[in-house]
């Protein structure tokens, strides 16, 4: 029982620990990935299959494959989507990044207003905002339907059934994001435009060459956070999107789960396609996540 | 750089912070006049909370002006941007751009007035070297010192070439050993260059060592405005005579008694009042002839109480000591008088007791007499 034993054990319990812990994690990952490469579209029992297939990818995919239709005779068909899934995997990136970049806009520039300037009502309109958040989207789902009805009637290309219609419903959902962006604004001392003011910035440069470099860190977490709200919003999207060719990948994916028959092979390769977009994302975000950008310019 | 007119005239100015309705909701400086010459190093030094900085960020264009005017080389410059004042600042917190290299924090200002390269890169050479920081152009100022920044902040101000430096507490947060090191910069930089520099401070050393002249202000008012010797000697009111001075002159409420040619001071009633009536001679004797009997304080410096008899004209009292405090050179005795504390600072090389009786010589020439209501000398 000498202390160096006493050690070992409590290091193996902790790896013990923290091995277990990660299974927990990965395995319904790793189910996921093991169902889109099974044959059949079943709940996959198996981490590693039986049977490797490639036919749910290449039916996301759009490549044509032959299934077996009948097992006594062999006979096959060949079988292709009329709406490739692949598609709603572009919708969704496409509406994703077009509405988190409006988000930024929004969102940031409204936090500067808030954090930075006097207005009437400015107290009242952020505890507005706050409040109107607290309600989940789905609940004015009836008024989206309405008013993108109504604005079809004048511009069909925003009504119903549009991309750009979602994104203009998407954008709504700015106002946690102003908050967030407010927030990290009123930690950097005003000392610091007021500098840039002296120094002959107008207040727009003192925006964009001296605040928005200051805060890449918390415009990179509001566009990861949104694209991924985004990418995988059902909803809103579901009712909006009426037709196969312009639904995005959670409303597709959706559509391969009927009553009757769950195709979870499918669904399965259409889930791992979309950690795709938000893998690479946050590895294009992660060297805008450092912290102390902000560090030894200001003396509290 | 001869040619810069950084003369400040400020005119009635004042300043009324509105609250959120856009109510009048506090006046912080109340309709001040002050000239600041040419070239003038020109202290503005207060209690903390009186004006000090709303004062220099008027002067900046960081607030508006509620009321009177200030101008600048003979400008008013009232409506003027910040940039178009001849103004360059240096804020108490260093406000450094933080994601921009020593250089750019530095060169900013003259690459938004589109100065050619090499003309940038000249003038920020120069400042560098003034301010010994040419090797950390392309630091970012995360990886320099409290100091360096400062000096970088500094930099940025002289790059710019003002009219008028406009300096809000720069020292303040720094270490002690570096604060006596910067301002010492600060002092030759000024003699340097020779431009106007306003400069904000609550640490009457500063001001005192810094400064060619300098206003007091009190609660959003001028107090006095004079050079430090001036300030120091004849202070105008009981303001300036207990800031300015560590530890700060000694008032005594008492009044003067004008009986068959002779002047007495008589101190107020108290539990002890080892003073008591004291016999004033000399100048002291005819100013307070001047005077007449009426209520004052008496305003005398804790230096000019001696525990040998040197001068002429002196008034002997005897205190029991209620704290001694040994500095080497000098002992600082405080000893509990009628209403107050009287502070001597006496130059010995022994130790004082608590509740020794000393006895101790005060300078009568050096005294000064306030009036009790107005505050103001006589
Ligand atoms: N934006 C503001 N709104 C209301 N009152 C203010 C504002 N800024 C400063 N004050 C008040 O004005 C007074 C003077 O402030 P300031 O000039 O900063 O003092 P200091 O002499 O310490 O630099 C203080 O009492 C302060 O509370
Ligand atoms: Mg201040």
């Amino acid at each position: 029982m000498n202390s160096g034993s006493k050690r070992l054990t409590r290091k193996l319990l902790a790896h013990a620990f923290l091995i277990l812990f990660i299974m927990m994690i990965m395995t319904p990952f790793l189910t996921v990935i093991a169902s889109s490469f099974s044959r059949g579209n079943f709940a996959p029992s198996k981490l590693i299959p039986t049977e490797i297939s490639l036919n749910h990818w290449k039916y996301v995919l759009g490549i044509p494959y032959d299934e077996v239709v009948n097992v006594t005779t062999g006979e096959t068909r060949t079988l292709k989507a009329d709406v490739v899934p692949i598609r709603w995997f572009w919708n969704s990136i496409k509406i994703s990044i077009i509405a988190s970049g409006g988000i930024l806009l929004l969102s940031g520039t409204c936090a500067y207003a808030f954090a930075r300037m006097k207005f009437a009502f400015k107290n009242q309109t952020m505890t507005g905002l706050l409040i109107l958040q607290m309600f989940p989207m789905v609940l004015a789902l009836v008024a989206f339907y309405t008013i993108l009805e109504f604005i079809g009637q004048f511009a069909p290309r925003m009504g119903l059934n549009t991309h750009a219609g979602l994104t203009l419903i998407y954008l709504g959902g700015v106002s946690i994001y102003i908050w967030m962006i407010k927030g990290y604004f009123e930690t950097i001392s005003t000392s610091i435009e007021e500098s840039a003011r002296i120094d002959g910035a107008s207040p727009f440069q003192a925006f964009i060459l001296i605040l928005l470099p200051m805060s890449a860190p918390i415009f990179a977490v509001v566009f990861i956070l949104s694209f991924i709200s985004y990418m995988s919003e059902y909803p809103v999207a579901s009712v909006v999107l009426q037709t196969g060719d312009q639904w995005t990948l959670a409303v597709g994916a959706n559509s391969f789960l009927y009553e009757q028959q769950k195709l979870w092979g499918r669904f399965s390769a259409l889930a791992v396609l979309s950690g795709i977009p938000i893998t690479v994302l946050f590895i294009i975000c992660q060297r805008f996540l450092v912290s102390g950008l902000t560090a030894g310019g200001v003396k509290e | 750089m001869a040619e810069h007119n950084g003369k400040v005239v400020i005119n009635k100015l004042e300043k009324t912070y509105l609250d959120g309705k856009g109510k009048p909701a506090f006046t912080a400086v109340k309709g001040i006049d002050l000239i600041i010459e040419d070239g003038e190093f020109m202290v503005l030094v207060g209690p903390s909370g009186c004006g000090k900085s709303t004062t220099l960020r008027m002067v900046a264009g960081l607030e508006d002006i509620s009321e009177g005017t200030i101008s600048i080389g003979d400008t008013v410059v009232n409506k003027l941007e910040p940039k178009d004042r001849g103004i360059a600042m240096v804020f108490q917190n260093y406000a450094l751009y933080p994601h921009l290299s020593v250089f750019t924090n530095m060169a900013f200002s003259l690459q938004l007035s589109k100065v050619p390269k090499a003309e940038i890169k000249k003038r920020v050479d120069i400042a560098a070297e003034i301010l010994g920081l040419s090797d950390m152009l392309e630091r970012k100022p995360k990886a320099l010192s409290g100091g360096q920044r400062q000096r970088v902040a500094v930099g940025r101000a002289i790059v710019r070439n003002p009219k008028v430096f406009l300096f809000d507490e720069p020292l303040s947060n720094l270490d002690a050993k570096m604060r006596v090191q910067m301002r010492t910069e600060i002092s030759n930089l000024h003699e340097r260059l020779g431009t106007t520099i306003l400069y904000v401070t609550h640490d009457q050393v500063e001001a005192m060592t810094m400064g060619d002249r300098i206003c007091v202000m009190n609660a959003g008012e001028i107090m006095q405005v004079a050079d430090p010797l001036t300030l120091y000697k004849h202070p105008e009111n009981m303001f300036v005579a207990s800031f300015i001075g560590s530890p700060p002159m000694n008032l005594i409420h008492g009044k003067l008694k004008l009986d068959n040619d002779q002047a007495y001071f008589i101190e107020n009633e108290g539990d002890t009042h080892p003073l008591g009536t004291i016999k004033l001679k000399g100048p002291s004797a005819q100013k307070a002839k001047e005077i007449g009997s009426r209520p004052v304080v008496l305003g005398i410096r804790p230096e000019h109480l001696y525990e040998r008899s040197q001068h002429e004209n002196e008034a002997e009292f005897t205190a029991p000591v209620s704290l001694a405090e040994p500095m080497g050179a000098e002992t600082l005795l405080h000893m509990d008088m009628a209403n107050h504390r009287l502070i001597g600072r006496i130059q010995n090389d022994r130790l004082f007791k608590r509740r020794e009786e000393v006895t101790l010589y005060l300078h009568l020439d050096k005294c000064s007499f306030f009036d009790p209501t107005t505050e103001q000398v006589l």
